[in-house]
């Protein structure tokens, strides 16, 4: 169930994120929450106690020693006020020098002396103490009850309100989040769509102009590219498909028509002519197409040695002289010995390729030629002709398989169409390129590059290669039929 | 009845045209898409057998420009390219059969007369005349039930006019659909042809429409 997965993939992504989103806010607002309360706690304690200390400082102040020696505390009108009246409020004492409790508000106030003057928390109170007159010592204390329950309201206030900013803030998250995965789904939805009889299918990206518009920019490109791809596998399944299907045809209906009834010696013998002809391009399909396959898989070890182009090339050419008699047309060769390091059998086969092509592209009373010149480390082999050329729209496809150039040419007189194939295959698994120059009507001039091995090294020139040819037997690979 | 094959292997060419010859059609065979429109053109085919991978101008066009120009002559599509897209690009462009390569003698003859019984005026296979009787598919004739000897020009002539029954057929018309550019004969041969039918089938059945040509009544 790919659809489901990438859902799922999607839907965990979007959780994630918003997880990790949530978090972090709820971090932010939980440190922010608790600096604001320990601000307020702060600030608040500091009033309540400077409150506090202002209430025990005018209690100093009212202390007196009268006559006698005593203490006395002369609390008048509003100050006195403030400890009477009910039993919540502030409570005091105060003790002499001595440390002995002179008066308390109340009997619940510890009487032991403090002994010095502070500030203290003492059982959900604060107390504040300072020198009075005649060194005293006077408390103040109240219950911090009150303020402990407005901070409490202040704590919950700021909890609602993170809560009600947390929820807004997933919803919106959710939302955007969703928004911005929204491309992915649909690149993901594109890219499901896409099937072997839907390859044009692209993901839009019209709306999308940031990283996922990029990626879904790469992804087309990607897509294009896979198309052609496999619109070039199409087309070459095609092609060869005909290539054997057309012989086949041919095959089969002289077959059913040389059996439908008794016919006459002759007739037979002419039959098997055409069958034999028939399954000798077969042949040369399935070899070359069979050649290829393993090039491509890298199946063939080229039998490398040095050998000599020059007479590589006169081999090729009488090999090819009997298709250029039927033609009509003279091959002409211009050599200089030329050492490459190389499959004799391959190089032979490259050559015979361009000539067999170069001769059946040619008209009656046309000349082919075939040289070979070294230029520094380069050996170049350059086969040109007087034919009908080659098109500027054909040009940079000749080398592909199964690609007729010249539509004009009648199939009787060509192969199936991957001997250019064949002798770039042989051109680059030597080390070496090939490529081709032509005009429309002016004829075409195929030129292989190959890396040369040592230049006129050996011996006089035209004679160099007669001795450095491989063995003999590789003058019998077939060509014919192959370009 | 005269094929144009338009097919540029040469061997399959030469099988085919004997083949077709053998079984009475009068065949003209071409191997580039530009002569077989031009061919079309001269000549009122019963049927062009057409490969699309041809020079100079491929099948498809061959079928657009002869459509385009108003031939109605029946085009069966003879070619490897086997893809759907090519069967409906051709039937799109004017074929009225398809056959992929490699097929059957058998498979092509019988669809090439199956279209030129869908061009005439009936597509039964079997014509009936009065008492005579004309199987098409094995080019037998009979009258009243007894099989009648007819030479292959003959039968070609005699279902040329079977088939068009009804109409009036030129002796030029006739020669047209009877010979190939092959044969040299001369058109009082059509003459020949009719009389020794008359003799072979009464006299009922050819009608001579004076100065112009032949007609078979129809039943």
């Amino acid at each position: 169930m790919p659809r489901d997965l990438s859902r799922m993939v999607t839907w965990s992504l979007r959780a994630k994120l918003l997880a990790w989103y949530s978090l972090v806010l709820v971090a932010v607002l939980a440190t922010f929450a608790a600096l604001a309360v320990w601000a307020v706690w702060q600030s608040g304690l500091r009033d309540f106690d400077s409150r506090l200390t202002a209430t025990a400082s005018v209690l100093g102040r009212a202390i007196n020693l009268d006559s006698t020696g005593r203490y006395e505390v002369n609390l008048t009108g509003p100050d006195l006020a403030k400890f009477t009246g009910s039993d919540e409020g502030p409570y005091y004492a105060v003790w002499t020098s001595a440390g002995l409790l002179i008066d308390r508000s109340d009997p619940l106030v510890d009487p032991t002396s403090p002994r010095a003057p502070q500030v203290r928390s003492r059982g959900g109170n604060r107390e504040v103490i300072v020198a009075g007159n005649q060194g005293a010592l006077v408390l103040v204390g109240d219950s911090l009850g009150q303020f402990r329950s407005d901070l409490w309201r202040v704590i919950l206030g700021f909890g609602a309100a993170a809560g009600i900013a947390l929820a807004l803030a997933l919803g919106g998250g959710w939302f955007l989040v969703g928004r911005a995965l929204a491309p992915v789904e649909r690149i993901g939805a594109t890219a499901e769509a896409m099937s072997e009889s839907n390859l044009g299918l692209r993901i839009d990206v019209a709306r999308t102009e940031d990283e996922l518009g990029r990626v879904a920019t790469s992804l087309n490109r990607a897509f294009d590219r896979l198309q052609a791809a496999f619109e070039r596998q199409t087309r070459f399944t095609a092609d060869a498909s005909h290539e054997l299907r057309t012989p086949l045809a041919s095959l089969m209906a002289e077959l059913d028509w040389a059996l439908a009834r008794p016919r006459a010696s002759d007739e037979y013998r002419s039959s098997l002519a055409v069958c034999l002809r028939a399954a000798q391009r077969m042949r040369g399909v399935v070899e070359g197409l069979l050649t290829l396959a393993r090039a491509e898989a890298g199946a063939i070890e080229p039998h490398r040695a040095p050998v000599n182009l020059a007479s590589i090339v006169e081999d090729a050419a009488s090999g090819v002289g009997s298709i250029a008699a039927e033609h009509g047309v003279t091959i002409h060769i211009e050599t200089v010995p030329a050492i490459v390091d190389g499959d004799s059998n391959r190089l032979r086969e490259l050559i015979s390729n361009l000539l067999i092509n170069a001769v059946q592209h040619s008209v009656a009373g046309g000349t082919v030629t075939c040289s070979i010149s070294t230029l520094g480390p380069t050996t170049c082999v350059v086969v040109s002709d007087t034919g009908s050329g080659i098109g500027s729209g054909d040009l940079p496809h000749i080398f592909e398989r199964f690609y007729r150039a010249n539509k004009v040419r009648s199939r009787a007189s060509g192969g199936a169409g991957l001997g250019l194939a064949i002798s770039k295959w042989i051109a680059e698994s030597h080390g070496g390129h090939i490529h081709c120059e032509s005009r429309e009507g002016q004829g075409a001039r195929f030129t292989v590059e190959l890396p040369a091995l040592e230049a006129r090294a050996t011996g006089a020139p035209g004679h160099a290669g007669s001795q450095l040819s491989s063995d003999p037997t590789d003058a019998a690979v077939p060509t014919a039929g192959r370009a | 009845m005269r094929i144009l094959l338009v097919e540029d292997e040469a061997d399959l060419a030469a099988t085919l045209r004997k083949t077709l010859v053998e079984s009475g059609f009068s065949v003209d065979v071409t191997a580039d898409g530009e002569e077989a429109i031009w061919q079309a053109e001269g000549t009122a085919y019963d049927v062009i057998v057409l490969d699309l991978m041809i020079p100079i101008v491929d099948g498809w066009e061959v079928l657009k420009r002869i459509r385009a120009r108003g031939d109605r002559s029946p085009v069966l599509v003879l070619t490897a390219r086997d893809a759907t897209i090519d069967k409906v690009r051709a039937l799109d462009a004017g074929a009225d059969d398809y056959l992929t390569k490699p097929f059957t003698l058998d498979e092509l003859l019988a669809r090439i007369r199956a279209l030129i019984r869908r061009a005439a005026v009936s597509p039964a296979p079997v014509i009936r005349l009065a008492d005579v009787e004309i199987e098409t598919s094995a080019r037998r004739v009979t009258r009243a039930g007894a099989k009648v000897d007819l030479a292959p020009k003959e039968y070609a002539l005699l279902e040329f006019l079977a088939l068009h029954r009804g109409t009036l057929v030129t002796r030029t018309v006739l020669y047209e659909h009877i010979y190939d550019d092959r044969d040299d004969t001369m058109s009082n041969l059509v003459d020949v042809y009719v009389s020794t039918l008359r003799r072979k089938l009464g006299h009922g059945l050819i009608r001579t429409c004076r100065g112009s040509g032949y007609i078979i009544d129809a039943p």
